[in-house]
């Protein structure tokens, strides 16, 4: 059985070998498998939501697995390992480290499964490391995400403002958390140079560490002029220590995501902005072009959807094109 | 530990599967049927499961739940718990892949590290709880963080990634098609049931869950006896977050969180008592299975992870209802 097994893949080895030789790579026929860490985090869940409707509307056959937590590693890849054994033709993943899914899609490539990195959870120099080669990744560019914070505030302020400007950092070492800070650092130094970044701390996402390390900040700092945090759990945090301290409305708050939390406390006039993400146009878009890679057709390997600045302007206007893809 | 009653006494037929369950495999037959029905009625479901491919997938899916629960039915079989051993799992991993990969030792260093660092672990809390007398729940819960805490601190919080070819065969290798991970579990499992099952070493450890003064009275070192069993204990969630850690080619320093507690829940579905006494691995290891045979057909099935841990929660108190109703039986015959 084994032997047998053995000789087959050497054999399906050898017939894809000689069909990428003459014209890229072939795909499996099947479903499509999707992948997500939790659904209980409303930014996944929107995300799900896109990838389901966007395949159904697309007419095709798909299976939507996730895992207890974004925390799950194994768990994940226990699930990824058994959604492999329906032989879908896609494996849409959002991993949950880069590195839990490794074993895992090194076998969906063996079997000609086409793997989609959603939301970029996947490290490049890994994939590369590892021999795995995905068909594209998609979501969104978070360094112009903490850019366009950077712009937003700097509208506010004007460029030629001074005061302290605090940044709260997702959890240390995340990626994702360090781009978006990095792009909004980088650009408050290039358009306002006399606004000071005088703490850059990790608020591990945490809205109550956030809200601590705002009162610790304004303690030192009563004159804060601006908060960007790399998330909006954070700055919803922020905004509560800056109300508390009676400071509500005198300090830019902007966080990052758009989720519906947020979008409440900027109409309530308390967050002032968050740059929103739009994960349910992250999830279409990626069967959208899931379709267009098993068609043979070529697509970027790198897909970046946009991200709007959230204000209360723009909420109540409501004339905004991707106001629709806010969930 | 229940007297065995004389199987010839019982013509039923059901009764006589019973005992001979219990004596040869020490495993208690209950567990054994619900295991072969899940298998059944996931076959007749899904066309996916019956498959030598799957069968591998899913007991490689078990293998560090498996090994954890081994740690769990030596710990509560004494009468004590380690609610350590999920984080220990996850320190032991960073440490394995920071002197692989960032000291740069042979592959060799690798698993000591890991083994090490468990079985340090298990020592410290061993130590805590038979010299400085704090109940073995605190300390355990303390280990918790402190090993959850340092594996973020020695990795930064990252996972470290790129482990030596020698370190990956062990997660990945696959001799005769079996995945490694697979046969390193098994076989931990046929050795510490035998330990469990046959030896004096494992007599005591059931005598001290079942009456820890009696055992002291009959001249056993019940302290150092413990102290041996929360060593094995951490060494096993090492050889766990070793496991894990080649698997995946990295040391994550969020492995296994809350593992812990899957890890009791598959040796109490499998016949260990909460409070000592009474457990065996093979019996741990059905348990560990009927998770992973039911995690695996919902998957196949596409159910919803939510449901499946309803499953999960729902199998473990059905495990201990016919277990507690089978004892109330026998205690009125």
């Amino acid at each position: 059985m084994v032997y047998t097994k053995k000789v087959n893949r050497f054999i399906i080895a050898l017939g894809a070998a000689a069909t990428v030789s003459l014209a890229g790579p072939v795909y499996a026929e099947g479903e499509y498998a999707v992948l997500m860490k939790t659904l209980a985090n409303p930014f996944w869940g929107a995300m799900g939501q896109g990838v389901e409707e966007g395949a159904q509307a697309a007419g095709v056959e798909y299976f939507v697995q996730a895992v207890e937590s974004d925390q799950a590693a194994e768990s994940q890849l226990n699930v990824c390992n058994t959604m492999l054994q329906r032989e879908p033709s896609v494996l849409i993943t959002a991993a949950i480290n880069s590195t839990n899914l490794l074993p895992c899609l090194k076998t969906a490539q063996d079997a000609g499964v086409a793997v989609i990195d959603l939301d970029g959870n996947l490290d490049p120099t890994i994939l590369d490391a590892e021999g795995i080669k995905i068909a594209f990744r998609i979501g969104s560019d978070n360094v112009a995400a903490g850019a366009q914070g950077a712009e937003y505030m700097v509208e506010q302020l004007g460029a030629d403002a001074t005061g302290p400007v605090l940044i709260i950092e997702g959890l240390s070492g995340n990626v994702t958390g360090q781009k978006r800070v990095s792009g909004f650092q980088d650009r408050l130094a290039a358009l306002a140079p006399g606004l000071e970044v005088v703490a850059s701390l990790p608020g591990d996402w945490d809205r109550g560490k956030a809200a601590t390390i705002m009162n610790d900040i304004l303690v030192r700092h009563p004159d804060l002029v601006g908060v960007f945090a790399a998330n909006d759990g954070m700055a919803l945090g922020a905004v509560e220590s800056a109300f508390a301290a009676g400071k509500g409305g005198d300090i830019i708050i902007i966080g990052v995501d758009g989720n519906s939390d947020a979008v409440k406390s900027i109409e309530d006039g308390r967050l002032t902005a968050s740059v929103a993400q739009l994960p349910y146009l992250v999830g279409s878009l990626a069967v959208e072009n899931a379709q267009r890679v098993l068609a043979g057709e070529t697509v970027s390997s790198e897909i970046s959807v946009p991200t709007m600045v959230l204000t209360q302007e723009v909420l109540a206007a409501g004339s905004e094109p991707m106001l629709e893809f806010v969930k | 530990m229940s007297v065995k009653e004389n199987p010839a006494s019982h013509p039923n037929f059901w009764k006589r599967a019973q005992v001979a369950s219990e004596e040869r495999l020490h495993v208690r037959l209950e567990s054994l049927v619900v295991l072969g029905g899940l298998c059944i009625t996931m076959t007749i479901l899904s066309p996916y499961f019956l498959s030598v491919n799957n069968i591998l997938n899913i007991l490689l899916a078990t293998s560090t739940i498996g090994v954890l629960a081994i740690a769990a039915t030596f710990v509560i079989g004494s009468g004590g718990l380690d609610l350590s051993l999920g984080s220990v799992m996850g320190l032991s991993g960073v440490v394995g892949a920071y002197m692989a990969v960032n000291m740069g030792l042979p592959a060799v260093f690798g698993v000591i590290g890991c083994i090490g660092a468990g079985a340090i672990a298990g020592f410290v809390n061993g130590q805590l709880i038979t010299r400085a007398f704090v109940p073995a729940f605190i300390v355990t819960l303390g280990m918790l963080g402190l090993a959850r805490g340092l594996g973020l601190v020695i990795s930064d919080g990252r996972v470290i990634y790129g482990l030596p070819s020698g370190l990956l065969y062990l997660g990945q290798g696959r001799p005769l098609g079996i995945p490694m991970p697979v046969i390193i579990f098994l076989t931990t499992a046929l050795v510490t049931h035998y330990i469990l099952a046959f030896t004096r070493f494992g007599r005591y450890t059931l005598a001290i869950g079942d009456n820890e003064n009696s055992t002291r009275t009959a001249g056993i070192n019940v302290e150092r006896h413990r102290l041996i069993l929360y060593t094995l204990s951490g060494g096993l969630a090492g050889l766990a977050g070793m496991l894990f850690m080649a698997r995946i080619n990295s040391g994550d320093p969020t492995a296994g969180i809350s593992y812990e507690l899957t890890a009791i829940t598959a040796a109490i579905i499998g016949g260990t008592n909460l409070f000592g006494g009474r457990g065996s691995i093979l019996g741990s290891m059905i348990g560990a299975l009927i998770m992973g045979v039911l995690q695996n057909g919902l998957n196949l099935l596409a159910v919803q992870s939510y449901y499946q841990q309803m499953a999960i929660g729902a199998v473990l108190i059905f495990a201990v209802f016919i277990d507690q109703y089978q004892m109330r039986k026998e205690a009125r015959v």
